[in-house]
């Protein structure tokens, strides 16, 4: 499903980047270019784990217009598409896709649907604390630790790290669970992708912003969580992770991402009101020309996340009507 | 006559030994009031270091986050090195692969230790090169620890911290190779790179700024125009006219402006300088990139404390970099006091008019009861509630109606639709009014009852005995009371984040622009700042300090608003002190 479809996606771009480095931009993306006569308000309503991406984006584009005004509010994923409806938002960037409920709500007051692009790749990835020796784990087994339902077929609860295969002092000590509120984009992608579409146990400890989430990791040493790389220090790891039991595992490396091979790699979006038979106002147009360029998307590296390739960005931009010049 | 009798009744039982005999030890004690005394004590006491200890904690940790630190090299066992500042160490337990990975000295060293070693967290900075801000390093595989006097560190406007050295440094047509960071060419060159980046900031914001300000003017008035009239009416038609014949001299303005910060920018790419990690790894940078660098093991006395200063300068002074966790504060602390005073401004009058009806006016029944007995419940209404009802009343519901009568040209972009300023002040006088009521009433009561009655008494009407007698003698509490809302107000940001504050507001709610004053823009908050620093930023390491900052700097804000309303109230008091019937 949403697995299939990201990396069906990657796998055109696939050839350009297998030898690319973990950091390293497709030299194709272009340098953004400035044009004349851009100037007025912009206001991103939306995901907290893309929050310091578009702040990061708001400034660079600043730079280059000086008199753009551009306001970032990130309380979470699930406050975009109501902004967006209100029209109190003219970006709403998404961690994951929007549900088949908040695009009809959208196209019942415009008529037309949301469109969106892809700004990102992240790997959501599944933190322990830094002494934690844990070498692998499969999607059952998250899904087993995180889920009261266990959908994925595991059949046993996860309680304790000896559960997983931890000896000596770990054996016995019970996993402590850290995640997102609900609000958040992350939180939804990881039921729908980690805990296949079950539900989480009461004992996760749910935190306001993806950086919680690592704070509470790297205080607490029997701990486990997920939220998205970006947000990694040195005192937390991020657990290799596998389909199922007997594969191959993989870290959240940028080639994994990219491949598709790190089981829970995700886009991340920006949705935009536009309606179809009428072109994107420079202003927006800009923007996303901006995020989507050589320039934005070393902001996407520099706060912590994966850049998109060319081919992405300009099949992109054909979808939004925008001219890739 | 009483106080003799009472006094003979103190005495009495020091002269009558027998009624201490009848008395158990414990009433005697509890009669004195002692064990309450101590426990008052006790309480007092514990109140006092609570309050200390957590100041004492912040700021402790706020005031030492801006001391330069020395760069350790370290060289491992493997022969890799690590330059950066050590931040903290911790204990930790081996793990037992560690402990055969180690040389049998060492092993020997963690045995003895019970299965625990030590390890440093080291600040490496350069994110650009190693995609990690920190590094744990054990010191088990420590081979040694050097700090060399070329080391320097680097804080720059973009990446965050650079540690490494300086290889060379390229000034016009002329090269520097290994300078010292206090090379006194190098430093004259750093300073005029700065003072024209800041030129080219200025004419990139201030003067493109007004160019760009003025064509959206004309816009907008072509298209209210446009609404108000009809495209094809007459005054639409002038409005046209008007946009084209001042089109072409703003253009050109733009035209000339953009190619000066286009021929200043093409200078400062002359100037480089040519960073070096501490494996070598090279890394070119305008030198205008540079916010401030210095050798961090060869610093002396005065030159920390100036780069203190300048530090704590910058925080003050400057905006935010880097998706908010580097540069200053300079908006959000803007934006507190803008929004806090804009807060009294409301509160105060509506208060102190609804404590002054219901005291003094309103006939003490049921109904005035109830409207007490509301009041005292709204102050503990959760503020997130508050939050919610300003963002449904007056950002959606009269914001918008703003919008669509008087700036309908903006839309869909709302003005007063969304959160802002105004907003948020409303949304917090709400949420402050019932203390702002009640010390006001309570103010009004203590004004002696003579006083009115005298001043009824030459002939004064009720509003004239308000105004000249009771309300000023009443003002010292009343300022009280505004204090105690400023207090809470100024800290409250769990429903500024509904209605008003963001984490990147462009510009401040005052300008240079008519109408000077722009009440609908969203602003910026310290109180959010902390949030968003702490729980939000990718470098939650890093934000750590700057949350303790920002918290100094939050608690200093509202200590020096209610300094200045207390000096007020003192004022007050001393004008009427001695003043009695």
């Amino acid at each position: 499903m949403k697995l299939k479809t990201f990396a069906a996606v990657l796998a055109t771009n696939a050839a350009l980047i297998t030898s690319a480095g973990a950091f390293d931009l497709d030299p194709a993306l272009p340098t953004y270019k400035s044009v004349s006569g851009i100037s007025g308000q912009l206001k991103s309503i939306g995901s907290d784990t893309l929050n310091n991406e578009m702040t990061l984006w708001a400034e660079g584009f600043k730079a280059k217009y000086p008199n753009v005004k551009i306001e970032i509010e990130g309380k979470g994923s699930s406050t975009a598409p109501p902004a967006l409806v209100e029209g109190t938002s003219q970006f709403g960037p998404m961690s994951r896709p929007m549900k088949a409920k908040e695009i009809e709500a959208f196209e019942k007051k415009y008529g037309y649907k949301p469109s969106s692009f892809q700004v990102a790749i992240d790997a959501l990835a599944v933190y322990v604390n830094k002494d934690n020796p844990l070498k692998c784990l499969t999607l059952q087994q998250v899904d087993g630790i995180f889920s009261k339902s266990r959908k994925g077929g595991l059949n046993k609860d996860i309680t304790t790290w000896g559960d997983v295969g931890l000896t000596g002092e770990w054996a016995a000590k019970p996993i402590s669970l850290y995640g997102r509120n609900s609000a958040s984009g992350t939180y939804g992608y990881f039921k729908e992708v980690a805990l296949f579409e079950g539900d989480y146990k009461d004992q996760v400890k749910e935190q306001p912003g993806s950086s919680a989430v690592v704070q509470g990791v790297a205080s607490d040493k029997f701990a486990i969580g997920y939220s998205g790389i970006g947000y990694k220090t040195a005192d937390v790891r991020a657990v290799p992770l596998a389909v199922k039991a007997g594969d191959k595992c993989y870290d959240t490396s940028a080639e994994n991402a990219y491949s598709g091979n790190y089981p829970i790699a995700r886009f991340l979006y920006i949705y935009v009101n536009r309606n179809p038979n009428q072109p994107l106002d420079p202003l927006r147009a800009e923007f996303i020309k901006y995020a989507l360029s050589k320039q934005g998307q070393t902001d996407t590296i520099k706060g912590g996340y994966y850049p998109i390739t060319n081919s992405l960005r300009l099949e992109n931009l054909k979808a939004l009507g925008i001219s890739a010049n | 006559m009483d106080n003799v009798t009472t006094d003979q009744a103190a005495i009495r039982p020091i002269d009558a030994p027998s009624a201490v005999v009848r008395r158990s030890p414990a009433t005697a004690l509890s009669a004195r009031g002692e064990p309450f005394m101590w426990a008052l004590g006790a309480a007092l006491t514990i109140g006092i270091v609570m309050v200390i200890g957590f100041l004492l904690f912040v700021f402790w940790n706020g005031l030492v986050t801006f001391i330069p630190k020395p760069v350790a090299v370290v060289t491992l066992r493997s022969g890799a090195m690590v330059a950066g500042e050590p931040t903290r160490p911790e204990l930790y337990r081996l793990s037992p692969d560690a402990i055969k990975a180690l040389p049998p000295a060492e092993a020997a060293k963690v045995a003895v230790n019970g299965g625990y070693g030590h390890r440093t967290l080291y600040r490496i900075g350069n994110y650009d090169l190693y995609n990690e801000d920190f590094r744990w390093v054990s010191d088990h595989d420590v081979d040694k620890i050097d700090y060399p006097e070329e080391m320097v560190f680097i804080e720059r406007l973009e990446w965050g911290v650079f540690v490494g050295r300086i290889r060379s440094v390229k000034i016009g047509d002329r090269d520097l190779a290994n300078p010292t960071p206090k090379d006194p060419a190098l430093v004259a060159a750093h300073k005029e790179a700065r003072a024209r980046w800041q030129t080219i900031r200025r004419i990139e914001r201030d003067l493109i700024g007004r160019v760009n300000h003025d064509l959206e003017v004309l816009r907008l008035d072509v298209r209210r125009a446009e609404i108000k009239h009809g495209p094809a009416s007459t005054q639409a038609e002038k409005a046209r006219l008007a946009e084209a014949a001042q089109i072409p001299s703003l253009k050109s303005e733009y035209d000339r402006l953009t190619g000066e910060a286009v021929r200043l920018n093409s200078i400062a790419q002359l100037n480089t300088v040519t960073l070096a990690d501490v494996t070598g790894k090279e890394k070119v940078l305008p030198l205008s990139s540079l916010v401030r660098f210095y050798p961090a093991n060869n610093l002396s006395f005065f030159d920390k404390v100036s780069i203190y200063l300048s530090r704590w300068g910058e925080f003050l002074s400057a905006e935010p970099r880097e998706a908010n966790t580097e540069g200053g504060v300079l908006p959000a602390i803007f934006g507190t006091v803008a929004m806090t005073l804009l807060m009294v401004l409301v509160v105060a009058p509506m208060g102190v008019i609804t404590a002054l009806y219901l005291r003094e006016y309103a006939k003490q029944g049921r109904l005035v009861s109830i409207v007490r007995i509301s009041v005292n419940n709204l102050a503990g209404v959760p503020s997130i509630v508050y939050g919610v009802f300003g963002l449904g009343f007056f950002a959606y519901g009269i914001g918008a109606h703003i919008d669509d009568l008087f700036f309908p040209e903006r839309l869909p972009a709302p003005t007063f639709g969304t959160g802002g300023i105004l907003w948020s002040a409303l949304t917090l006088a709400l949420l402050t009014v019932p203390v702002v009521i009640v010390a006001t009433e309570e103010a009004l009561s203590a004004v002696p009852r003579s006083m009115r009655e005298g001043s009824l008494a030459c002939g004064a009407s009720k509003w004239q005995t308000i105004k000249n007698i009771v309300l000023p003698r009443a003002m010292p509490g009343i300022m009280t009371g505004i204090i105690l809302a400023m207090a809470r107000g100024a800290g409250e940001v769990a429903p500024l984040m509904l209605v008003g504050v963001v984490k990147l507001a462009p510009t401040l709610p005052f300008d240079g622009y008519f109408p000077f004053v722009h009440l609908e823009r969203s602003f910026m908050h310290l109180g959010f700042h902390i949030y968003d620093v702490g729980f939000q930023s990718r470098n939650s390491e890093a934000g750590k300090p700057m949350v303790f900052v920002t918290t100094c700097l939050l608690i200093a804000v509202i200590t020096f608003l209610n300094l200045a309303a207390i000096v007020i109230r003192s004022r007050l008091k001393r004008q009427f002190a001695g003043n009695q019937f």
